[in-house]
């Protein structure tokens, strides 16, 4: 499948970022924002709009090279498609993106027009933010977004589309990402049955190392429990079926032990977590079972995941001191807790993100007035160089010394001047405030654009 | 001097209490280093209140009833560090330290009040008293781990996990701390109990036969010696011997700080008879 359009091919000797070195490129921050996600559009929409990694390169320098659009940021993943650009002029960004992505897709983006959400400055910061900090995922706090907009970040700076205030902002995204992650527990608490089950065995367990799993029954569901307990460090397995070979065959993709239907109960007091999933009618494993392989395992605790329907294990056995069974509401219970969980958690990452677009959108404004003040301060040393080179004859007289104290009159009296005007264009608190200021400061002092 | 060592103490105690909260509510993976820090800092001004003390003295203060209790107080902090450094359990300060609070703030509340208590002197008085602190210190750090065992089995029991499940750690981990803090008390409530009997027979001449605490003690000690063997057989695996550590534990501060009030030979405070 061809990436990319057509015009695309033939020009890509000429540079992506014509014209962009004459402009100070740290003064322009008008970040838009257009993205299509789980939240706007189902996934037969979505998957129309993706761009995959492998034309991500192609599509981010056809992005850059467009003449409104300053910087440019990517970011596909299965859930979203969003382009964040650095534009020159908010209209002329907003149509240069449209056209990026009907370019793209080869067709007409009308239909898809309300499918699709635009942010600007601010709010486009904050949507990037909370995109990165796993806040508006489909599932809150999953973890592979960050990496999602790291790979995406990285992308986009190979392809020489970051190279100022947006490269700037999604650094500190990832940054804000990483601090959610280091202060909050939104991504801890398991929200998958399986990984509630090897949850609920750490809660019991603490470490899984040299624990022993035993599976009765072979399903998809316990051996992905299986396998997840394996990864956490679990080591003996014993699998039981009631057709041996397929309890052969289990055991051999765990490295386990098969062991006969029949010998069931001899295994089972040397097993720490238990998975049941057989399609037994009754219970399989009822009270005075589990009474007597406690007192075998002198009262060493005992934990069964019941996935059967009907249930293998009696729920009875739950009422044993250090015997602890969950079937599959129980675990389905807990998963509802842990997104809650999240819940609770992402309000506290809601106020982590929203300090640190604050911080960043302070630190980003700073940037952007850093070249009028350096024009403000060329501008007056020019002045203060004139006259006194207008003077120099008649302070020709003075001592080496006495010409530096003019020097340092002279420089002295500049600094007072610039003082408060570039003690002003730094604190300036809103964007728009400082714009206006900027512009009023440029004019009164006669600095060029 | 040393009241106002024990007050800036308790103060920073208390501090570390409250900054401590907001990481076991935010379910950090450790304490903040200033909740650390100031718990660090009242243990050092705390153990300069007891030194202080002692060189007043010229003793281990541990021979009236405050001072003990500050000692206690002291060792408990201590101990809450080191089981800290060694399991990282962030929880671990909200059920130890306001006890911890407590116990420093009894113990600062007289702590100036010196009674020279008699015939208190002597190294065997020393290593009994100062074991029996050590006892009383691991057993109480069994009572914590019995608590926060019985709190995460009911959360794991019910199978509704709520606020406690998130932050508490595993049974095993409190299953742990509980077996090895057992045995590190038990040890040092033998060996006070032994000391005690020798120092007491030289002493008393034979006379403490009845003295209320020395009975106290031995239930005390009896508890716990068949909560240990019970350990062998399992039957009180889990949640009956965290039951029965909770006992032995109130049976053991009835016996430290009730009956000291009774108690003629161990009355820390006035002795009301003359047989000494």
């Amino acid at each position: 499948m061809a990436c990319f359009p057509t015009q695309g091919a033939d020009d890509e000797s000429k540079s992506y970022g014509r014209g962009l070195e004459e402009l100070p490129r740290q003064a322009v921050m008008n970040l838009l924002l257009v993205g299509i996600s789980h939240r706007t559009a189902p996934v037969e929409i979505r998957e129309r709009m993706h761009i995959p990694a492998s034309c991500l390169s192609r599509a981010l320098q056809d992005l850059a090279r467009r003449e409104e659009i300053l910087e440019g940021l990517i970011l596909s993943t299965c859930n979203r498609v969003e382009v964040l650009a650095n534009v020159r002029d908010y209209d002329e960004g907003a149509r240069a993106l449209r056209q990026f992505l009907a370019d793209y897709h080869r067709f007409d983006l009308a239909p898809y027009e309300h499918y699709l959400y635009w942010r600007r400055q601010e709010e486009a910061l904050r949507h990037l933010f909370r995109v990165a900090a796993s806040l508006d995922s489909m599932i809150l706090g999953e973890p592979q977004i960050l990496g999602q907009v790291k790979q995406a970040f990285q992308a986009a700076r190979e392809a020489g589309a970051l190279h100022g205030t947006l490269e700037e902002a999604v650094n500190q995204a990832l940054a804000a990402a990483r601090r959610v992650r280091r202060e909050t527990a939104l991504g801890t608490a398991a929200v998958s049955v399986s990984y509630a089950a090897v949850e609920l065995a750490r809660k019991i367990f603490g470490s899984l190392a040299g624990k022993t799993v035993f599976l009765v029954g072979a399903g998809k569901m316990s051996e992905l429990a299986a396998r997840h307990l394996a990864g956490a460090g679990a080591e003996a397995i014993f699998v039981t079926n009631r057709t041996y070979e397929r309890a052969q065959e289990l055991a051999e993709a765990f490295h386990g032990q098969p062991v006969s239907f029949e010998e069931l109960f001899d295994y089972l007091s040397r097993a720490d977590i238990v998975i049941t999933s057989t399609g037994a009618p009754g219970f399989l494993i009822r009270r005075e079972h589990a009474e007597q392989l406690l007192a075998t395992r002198r009262n060493r605790p005992v934990f069964f995941v019941d996935i059967a329907v009907p249930r293998d294990v009696d729920p009875a056995v739950n009422e044993l001191d250090n015997a602890f069974v969950y079937d599959i509401d129980d675990l389905q219970q807990v998963v509802a807790a842990n997104l809650r969980q999240r819940q609770r958690e992402a309000v506290w990452a809601e106020e982590i993100v929203e300090q640190e677009v604050q911080r960043t959108l302070r630190r980003l404004a700073a940037r952007q007035v850093v070249p009028t003040i350096v024009a403000l301060e060329e501008k007056l040393e020019a002045i203060r160089r004139a006259e006194t080179e207008r003077f120099r004859g008649r302070l020709s007289t003075l001592t080496a010394e006495q010409r530096e104290a003019v020097d340092a009159l002279t420089r002295g009296i500049l600094n007072k001047i610039l003082h408060g005007p570039i003690s002003e264009l730094k604190r300036g608190s809103s964007n728009v405030e400082r714009g206006t200021l900027e512009e009023l400061i440029r004019k009164i002092f006669g600095v060029e654009e | 001097m040393q009241p106002i060592l024990s007050w800036c103490a308790l103060a920073l105690y208390g501090l570390g209490i409250l900054l401590a909260l907001p990481s076991v509510i935010r379910r950090r993976p450790s304490l903040s280093s200033s909740a650390l820090g100031a718990l660090g800092l009242g243990l050092l001004f705390h153990g300069a209140a007891l030194a202080a003390q002692a060189v007043a003295l010229g003793s281990l203060p541990i021979t009236d009833v405050h001072s003990a209790v500050s000692f206690f107080a002291f060792d408990a902090t201590l101990a809450f560090f080191l089981v800290y450094l060694r399991y990282r359990i962030t929880s671990l300060g909200v059920f130890m330290l306001p006890f911890v609070f407590v116990l420093t703030l009894a113990g600062t509340l007289r702590g100036s009040h010196d009674s020279d208590a008699g015939g208190f002197h002597g190294g065997w008085l020393l290593i009994h008293t100062g074991s029996m602190i050590l006892g009383y210190t691991g057993l109480f750090l069994t009572a914590v781990a019995a608590i926060m065992y019985l709190i995460q089995e009911r959360e794991l029991k019910s199978k509704q996990p709520r606020a406690f499940y998130y932050r508490l750690p595993s049974l095993e981990v409190c299953d742990s701390l509980y077996y090895r803090s057992l045995v590190f008390g038990l040890t040092f409530l033998t060996l006070g109990i032994i000391t005690g009997l020798i120092w007491a027979s030289r002493a008393w001449h034979g006379l403490w036969e009845f003295d209320p605490k020395i009975v106290a003690s031995f239930v005390t000690w009896i508890i716990y010696l068949i909560l240990f063997s019970s350990r062998w057989t399992g039957s009180w695996r889990g949640r009956r011997g965290a039951y029965v550590a909770l006992f032995g534990f109130a049976a053991m501060m009835v016996t430290f700080l009730g009956v000291s009030f009774l108690s003629g030979q161990h009355g820390l405070l006035p002795n009301p008879g003359g047989r000494r």
